[in-house]
């Protein structure tokens, strides 16, 4: 039986670490290759890169730390951010990463999901879905969600399943960053229709809200990022709590 | 200790070179020639692309492969590279190395690929390193026909397949010990150890 996974997300910038609210505000706080690491070795289950990167030159560095970190990380590792093309995928992928995640060039072009699962197979291809409450709906966004579209997220949801899409990526714009849990409707109504993994995103303030993600949003994985750079919680710490609460995950011995 | 990384062009082999140059004294080496991949000491069939393109690669040099592994020569397979051992897959065309009988087929399961972390039941693989939680990428599964090679078992959903299969000094596995932490890097460590001594 598969374990719910445990995913620690860090955002990198010109090849570094960087932390900041709502992309102000940013300051470094390490070496990914460093910090992946030790993410590793208290027993995350995964790492994703997600590069927030605003120039070309700064986009550069990611291939280059890719490729440092696949060569010290044994855990799978993911990259999203800034991916538009078949081709970025291929390089991210040959550079060491095991996914990429594509979020804003799969709405503007829906088919690139597809042309990404037949060159690379279904298990590299993460669709990335950050989506905002509408009364009873959710509204996909772009762009760092900055942007509104006319998708509805269940039903994107779907069309990324059906293009593709090995895994997909569900943020909370509402929840993020906020510390007050994931967005378990949400969560719930995208796992329900999808027999992909489902990453929930975006709320994470303590190990019960990544236990609840589990038992009551029905996701494969939740993603942790802020109360783990912070240090309010630990990854042993919030494993311990989904341990004894009966959810079958992965022991570092 | 000469490792060859058999490189079929399929992907990435960082985390894999980087695995198995933790044991003492591998020298890990990547060869694109399935004939000059077999001037080594330890082969290794590394995990990553699709059965049809992958044995195309290794065609010209399938028969000698296949007569090294019988002489003795130590091989680890991984995933994809575990599934080349095998006779044939309904993934592709191709004859495959069949150094183990039966077919590769695709797992019968909602979802798949399987994708995570899963357990590994009964491993006997090797004496010195013990299977446990174990990370999977994949959609097709090694049929054993003669299941005293399996060494070690997983199940997805209702689907048991073989984990790990073992004759002599060749292993295959259907996980990425590359992907499986500091348990599957002890599990490379372990094999090398093994099939050097």
């Amino acid at each position: 039986m598969l374990t719910r996974r445990l995913v620690v997300c860090l955002d990198v910038k010109g090849g570094r670490v960087v932390k900041g609210v709502r992309f102000e505000g940013l300051r470094d706080v390490g070496d990914p290759v460093e910090l992946a690491r030790r993410y590793e070795a208290e027993g995350a289950d995964e790492v994703t890169f997600l590069d927030i990167s605003a120039s070309a030159e700064e986009r550069e560095t990611l291939w280059d730390l890719v490729q440092r970190t696949a060569e010290q990380l044994f855990i799978p590792l993911a990259v999203g951010g800034g991916v538009r093309t078949v081709e970025d995928v291929g390089r991210a992928l040959r550079a060491g990463a095991d996914k990429v995640s594509i979020n804003s060039a799969a709405v503007a072009q829906p088919s690139l999901l597809a042309a990404c699962a037949e060159r690379f197979g279904s298990q590299c291809v993460v669709a990335s879905i950050d989506a905002k409450r509408e009364g009873e709906r959710w509204r996909v966004y772009t762009h760092g969600g900055r942007k509104a579209t006319d998708l509805d997220a269940v039903a994107w949801a779907r069309e990324c399943v059906a293009r593709g899409a090995g895994e997909l990526l569900l943020t909370s714009i509402d929840q993020d960053g906020a510390r007050q849990g994931y967005d378990l409707a949400l969560t719930r109504a995208v796992s329900d229709v999808v027999d992909v993994p489902v990453i929930a995103s975006g709320g994470a303030g303590s190990a019960e809200h990544v236990r609840d993600a589990f038992q009551q949003g029905g996701a494969d994985a939740a993603l942790v990022a802020g109360i783990l750079h912070d240090g309010l919680t630990t990854v042993g710490a919030i494993k311990t709590l989904l341990r004894e609460s009966g959810l079958h995950i992965r022991s570092v011995t | 200790m000469r490792v060859t990384l058999f490189d079929y062009g399929a992907g990435n082999l960082h985390s894999l070179a980087k695995s198995l140059a933790t044991a003492p004294g591998a020298e890990v080496r990547v060869q694109e020639d399935p004939l000059r991949a077999l001037d080594t000491d330890v082969l290794v069939l590394p995990g990553v692309g699709a059965f049809g393109a992958a044995m195309a690669r290794l065609e010209p040099g399938r028969d000698a492969m296949r007569a090294a592994l019988e002489r003795g020569l130590p091989c680890l397979g991984i995933c994809l590279g575990m599934q080349l051992l095998f006779e044939g897959s309904d993934e592709g065309d191709g004859v495959g190395l069949g150094y183990f009988q039966g077919r590769v087929t695709r797992l019968t399961a909602r979802r798949v690929p399987e994708m995570g972390w899963n357990q590994v039941d009964d491993d006997r693989t090797l004496s010195s390193a013990r299977l446990g939680t174990v990370y999977y990428a994949h959609s097709y599964v090694c049929r054993a026909t003669e299941t005293s090679w399996v060494t070690g078992w997983t199940t997805h959903e209702g689907d048991r397949f073989p984990a790990a299969v073992r004759r002599g000094n060749v292993v295959g596995v259907q996980f990425h010990p590359e992907k499986s932490s500091s348990a599957g890097v002890r599990f490379v460590q372990a094999f090398l150890q093994e099939v050097s001594s």
